[in-house]
């Protein structure tokens, strides 16, 4: 098999709490963890969807993928070849392959260039290319994403905004990276919007052969687009598996109460029952507060096991053997203390 | 209307809505928001209002519970009756129909809670506008039961915290508890979880649910969401560009819609694997209102659009029992 497209392991990132008005006096100048040694590899050509709610962290993830956030001790491979953060070429590098698309098209584009301006920025050596090469260009990207060529001379406000996404999607393809980070890319458009951009999306993915890291909290979405998923929850990965498995067959408890709790027009029934759910925990298993099925080993942080393809981490999925030990060991911490 | 045969009935829906048109006006241009939009609502029903952005969902709320900014918004021809009497001929500053009448709950708690009072504060000060002869004993007993009765564990823990410290969900519960002081008899809600995660959106639908039968009020629901308009409606209203398009049961508008818009609003959202192929939409987008298409507002983006459809705006017609479509299809 060939080298993963990129590879990221052990992805952290922690952030100060620097203010005290929203967070409370307690809590400043302590670092909160937004990515808890998150690891993933994503193939050439490949949809790579990334679920998660308010606050996992998935727009962090985001930022460092395209050099925005510069993580401490991770390693991100990009075609085999480490990314250093500290050298500036590197970062460049990874810059010039990974583009991305935010999910707010009114703030990524800037209001006072022109749609083909905006789209030329995109150009890599856009100062050594001839004016009649960076026309062609842009144009074919606008052509890419379908976007009208009358839009070109448009400011942004003047455009919709599905169109302002297509000129996000356009200035990265003019580029001619290879992997896109889509962070929500259609979460504040009209349903029949998002549709058409998605349909553009697996469009663009089948011509151009481009990967996709599509980052959102939209289940419907996430099953009707990515090849594989994965589920993260406060900062960590709590499974990954091809998108069939995950949604057809579950294995964290998480992702089962998040598949179970989408209100599709096919499952409209809300009569079911539910479970309490509690806050993220912050020692042993992240969901430990929320899980029905939590039991003596979720006070210690959860080992992730890879089965049939599946990563997941849950203790749920350890050997009886391996288990028995953790409860001895718990129960005799317990003894110690009591 | 006239030949409405339900005329004499309509006395006992709890809201109903006859013609109503809103323009916004500013010097240079006048902006039709709402074009003869006729609904009703029963007692004790759950009605859905589904539409995309700029189809004047929000505006009809808005007028419905008399909170149009008039100027610019100006009702142009239409009648809203609540129990049977026009509520926008009253010229009283503070309408009386609005709380224990009607009231809403809207998509952002956060700019819908006062962000300098406390939880307790809000509510406290809610009870004392609903009935001012309550004492602090009382109160303080009628706070903590709404709190509970909106799933808020830690009653004691929220009364003293202000709303921005607070999770999406916890105060969406809240501005729900405030709402209930004044067991209203129609509880509008526009796109009450927007923004809400899966889990809690789901824990909140089902909350509105309960209260409803509990205190049993009607509900106007508002949303663009067709899965959320049906896990909590029995009608539906389908609205584009100011005007409903069809309206009908749930059940039956999801299971066979009539109008190219609702098919196409069906398709729009995604609910296989990507082998089942691409989702079904035509090109477009939602018109804008300042430059309306001639004709029917959808026919740029209808798959089955004929010569007459640029030419005259179909009217609501009765195809079914209890269903209407504006379409020349059904002609």
């Amino acid at each position: 098999m060939s080298d993963p497209h990129l590879e990221v392991e052990n992805l952290s990132m922690r952030f100060k709490v620097k203010t005290k008005i929203l967070h409370g006096s307690a809590d400043q100048g302590k670092f909160k963890t937004v990515l808890n040694s998150v690891s993933f590899a994503i193939k050439e050509g490949e949809t790579f969807g990334i679920v998660g709610e308010t606050g996992s962290g998935k727009t962090t993830l985001a930022k460092t993928l395209v050099g925005i956030y510069k993580p401490k001790n991770c390693t991100i491979k990009l075609q085999g070849k480490e990314i250093n953060f500290k050298k500036r070429e590197d970062v460049l590098s990874l810059r010039r392959s990974i583009g991305i698309v935010f999910q707010d098209p009114v703030g990524s584009l800037n209001p006072r260039l022109r749609v083909f301006d905006i789209i030329a920025e995109g150009l890599p050596d856009l100062q050594k290319m001839k004016k009649g090469e960076k026309e062609t260009k842009i144009r074919e990207a606008a052509k890419l994403v379908e976007l009208p060529e009358s839009k070109l001379e448009s400011y942004p406000p003047e455009i919709s905004g599905g169109e302002k996404q297509r000129v996000s999607l356009a200035r990265t393809l003019a580029g001619g990276k290879k992997i896109l980070v889509l962070d929500e890319p259609t979460s504040s458009l009209d349903v029949s919007i998002q549709a058409q951009i998605l349909n553009l999306l697996i469009k663009l993915k089948r011509e151009l052969s481009i990967s996709y890291i599509f980052i959102t909290h939209d289940l419907n979405v996430i099953k009707f687009m990515c090849d594989r998923v994965a589920v993260l929850y406060y900062g960590q990965l709590l499974e990954e598996g091809s998108t069939i498995e995950l949604f057809e067959r579950p294995r964290h408890p998480y992702t089962y109460d998040l598949i179970h709790a989408n209100v599709t027009l096919s499952s409209t029934n809300l009569y079911t029952t539910d479970h309490e759910s509690g806050e993220p925990s912050t020692e042993g298993c992240v969901y430990k507060n929320s899980c029905p099925k939590r039991f003596e080993p979720c006070e210690r942080n959860p080992p992730v096991i890879v089965r049939n393809g599946v990563r997941v981490k849950c203790w749920l999925y350890e050997t009886q053997e391996n288990l028995n030990g953790v409860i001895s060991e718990i129960k005799k911490e317990l003894g110690d203390g009591s | 209307m006239e030949d409405n045969p339900l005329q004499n009935e309509l006395i006992s829906d709890l809201l109903e809505v006859q013609n109503l048109s809103v323009n916004f006006e500013t010097i240079d241009r006048t902006v039709e928001v709402l074009r003869s939009v006729s609904i009703r609502i029963e007692k004790g029903d759950a009605v859905g209002i589904v539409g995309e952005s700029g189809s004047g969902k929000s505006t009809l709320a808005q007028a419905i519970i008399g909170v149009l900014d008039i100027p610019p918004a100006r009702i142009i021809d239409g009648v809203i009756r609540f129990n049977g009497e026009n509520i926008l001929q009253r010229k009283t500053k503070s309408p009386n129909f609005r709380g224990k009448g009607i009231n809403m709950i809207f998509q952002e708690p956060l700019t819908s809670l006062n962000p300098v009072y406390s939880v307790h504060d809000q509510l406290e000060e809610a009870i004392r506008i609903d009935d001012p002869t309550v004492d602090a004993k009382k109160r303080e007993e009628i706070i903590k039961r709404n709190l509970r009765e909106v799933m808020i564990r830690d009653v004691e823990g929220v009364l003293s915290v202000y709303p921005h410290q607070l999770s999406g969900g916890m105060r969406q519960r809240v501005s729900i508890a405030m709402v209930l002081i004044q067991r209203p008899q129609l509880l509008i809600l526009d796109e009450p979880t927007t923004g809400l995660d899966l889990i809690v959106q789901r824990k909140i639908l089902k909350l509105i649910l309960n209260l409803k039968e509990e205190i049993s009020s009607s509900i106007l629901l508002i949303t663009h969401d067709l899965a959320i308009a049906a896990s909590v409606c029995k009608r539906i209203y389908v609205m584009y560009a100011g005007r409903v398009v069809e309206s009908g049961s749930m059940r039956v508008v999801l299971s066979s819609p009539s109008h190219p818009y609702t098919i196409m609003l069906k398709n729009s959202v995604p609910e296989g694997y990507m082998d089942e192929g691409p989702l079904n939409v035509t090109s477009g987008s939602p018109p804008d209102l300042r430059a309306l298409p001639s004709g029917c507002a959808f026919h740029p983006r209808c798959p089955k659009a004929m010569a007459v459809c640029r030419e005259k705006v179909p009217e609501l017609k009765k195809v079914e029992d209890e269903r209407e479509v504006a379409c020349w299809l059904y002609e």
